[in-house]
């Protein structure tokens, strides 16, 4: 039960969410009749996704066949929902996808772009021009935070790997990388080699 | 189950609470509760069960197994709380019917799922649970929640919905019933004969009805019993799951 009110709440407050972007709905209205299992290993929780036209419900048990079943570790799960490149973490070795995986595609693009019309809900409860100010100044505000954090981001990676030397930079791990690629190949042709030339020297024994 | 029977011609008796009345009066009996409390039936819900009905409701759905395109019957549907929820599974290609016997309930729970844009795909019937005016195999899923106890003859009642379900289809019974431990047993019969009726008179001015809540819901046959009158009926692999320990119960069964 606890798990069950737990899912009710983040369900009311994600569909509230969804309703603030214009096109999330009759975009999840697309994966109507669909049911997403989300199989999470460490710790053991299952939880069924069923995305429709008034937003996803959320369920802890399902009785109904399911279309797409991804099994991963919380860890991988947190990855998937803050990663840009969902594809890259879900062919990595932790995450098993089985069923029709378009589904999950496609609801992980409706999450993705998810652009929320914050201003509208805000202006419902305070009116046009208090929110209009409000909006300017917050969004001035997030632009010097954004900025700003950009500029301390940068000027700390260039102290760690320039000056502190603490930090090997970019460039020069990949080089690094790249010659320990090389030196992988060079080591595995040279085994190659002994193991062809063990090989012949067997024969000519033999003979 | 509980009906008596005095002498060969006396009419057949019946529970309605802890009192017995003849049998052709408790239907009326229990109209007579529920147009008191339809107008403010989903707040008292709230109320009484600190919002814990919706996780009931909820979880009687997660087990109904509804996909879309199916036909589902919610029978005593009330004031439309599974219903809604139906009508968003099933689709436009599937069909839900909220039947009640009571015209009051049934016209706050069309009423509010009208406003609330629940349209096209669901239909409002006042049916009487016993006696279902729909063809034979006719439903994949029948439920019924917190209406079996106000049933005359439950046993007619069930044996009803088995006719009217497809073979394969399930029944969902949400009840309550027999707290399964003695401290939540005594904590609970404190709080249904003490505050529910005090609830019930400072919100709808109508203690009665919710002291007759508390005492049709100690008439209702336990979770074993309920299971017992389901196989009798004819249902197959009937289980059942305890909620908020044992205060209510979800009984599932299937049409063999």
């Amino acid at each position: 039960m606890l798990l069950a009110g737990l899912l009710a709440s983040v369900e009311h407050g994600l569909n509230r969410v969804l309703r603030m972007d214009s096109t999330a709905l009759p975009r999840l209205a697309a994966l109507e009749g669909k049911v997403i299992a989300i199989d999470c290993r460490q710790p053991s929780v299952r939880l069924f996704i069923l995305p429709d036209e008034e937003g996803l419900m959320l369920a802890a048990h399902w009785e109904g066949e399911v279309d797409c079943t991804l099994r991963a570790p919380a860890g991988s799960l947190v990855q998937l929902a803050l990663a840009s490149d969902k594809n890259a973490v879900l062919h990595s070795p932790q995450v098993q996808l089985h069923g029709d995986s378009a589904v999950l595609l496609d609801l992980f693009g409706v999450l993705q772009d998810l652009e929320l019309d914050w201003e509208y809900e805000l202006s419902r409860w305070l009116g046009p021009v208090p929110t209009a100010l409000l909006a300017g100044h917050l969004r001035l505000r997030a632009r010097w935070t954004r900025e700003g954090l950009a500029r301390f981001s940068q000027n700390l990676s260039e102290y760690l790997a320039e000056e502190a030397r603490t930090l090997v930079g970019q460039r020069e791990a990949e080089a690094a990388f790249r010659e320990l690629d090389s030196l992988k190949l060079d080591i595995e042709r040279l085994e190659a080699r002994v193991q062809r030339l063990a090989r012949s020297l067997d024969t000519s024994d033999n003979a | 189950m509980n009906d008596q029977r005095k002498g060969d011609h006396a009419e057949p008796t019946t529970h309605f609470g802890y009192k017995n009345v003849p049998e052709s009066q408790k239907a009326a009996k229990v109209a007579e509760v529920f147009h008191s409390v339809a107008a403010k039936y989903d707040l008292m819900n709230d109320v009484l069960s600190g919002g814990m009905h919706r996780l009931w409701k909820r979880f009687t759905i997660e087990l109904s197994g509804v996909r879309p395109g199916n036909r589902v019957l919610d029978i005593a549907g009330g004031t439309g709380d599974l219903a809604a929820k139906f009508s968003r599974l099933v689709g436009p290609t599937g069909q839900v019917v909220l039947a009640d016997i009571n015209e009051s309930m049934l016209k706050v729970g069309r009423d509010r799922l009208l406003d609330r844009g629940v349209a096209g795909n669901i239909e409002f019937v006042q049916a009487d649970a016993e006696k279902l005016p729909f063809p034979d195999n006719h439903f994949d899923c029948v439920t019924i929640a917190f209406g079996l106890r106000n049933v005359t003859h439950k046993e007619d009642a069930l044996r009803s919905m088995l006719r009217v379900l497809k073979p394969g289809g399930r029944l969902l019974v949400l009840e309550f019933s027999k707290p399964t431990n003695a401290f939540m047993s005594k904590a609970y019969d404190a709080y249904s004969f003490a505050f529910m009726p005090l609830a019930g008179k400072l919100i709808t001015n109508d203690a009665e009805s919710y002291r007759y809540l508390a005492e049709s819901i100690r008439m209702h046959p336990d979770q074993e019993t309920l299971k017992a009158m389901m196989v009798g009926a004819g249902f197959d692999r009937v289980t059942y799951h305890n909620m908020t320990s044992g205060i209510v119960a979800l009984h599932r069964g299937i049409k063999p």
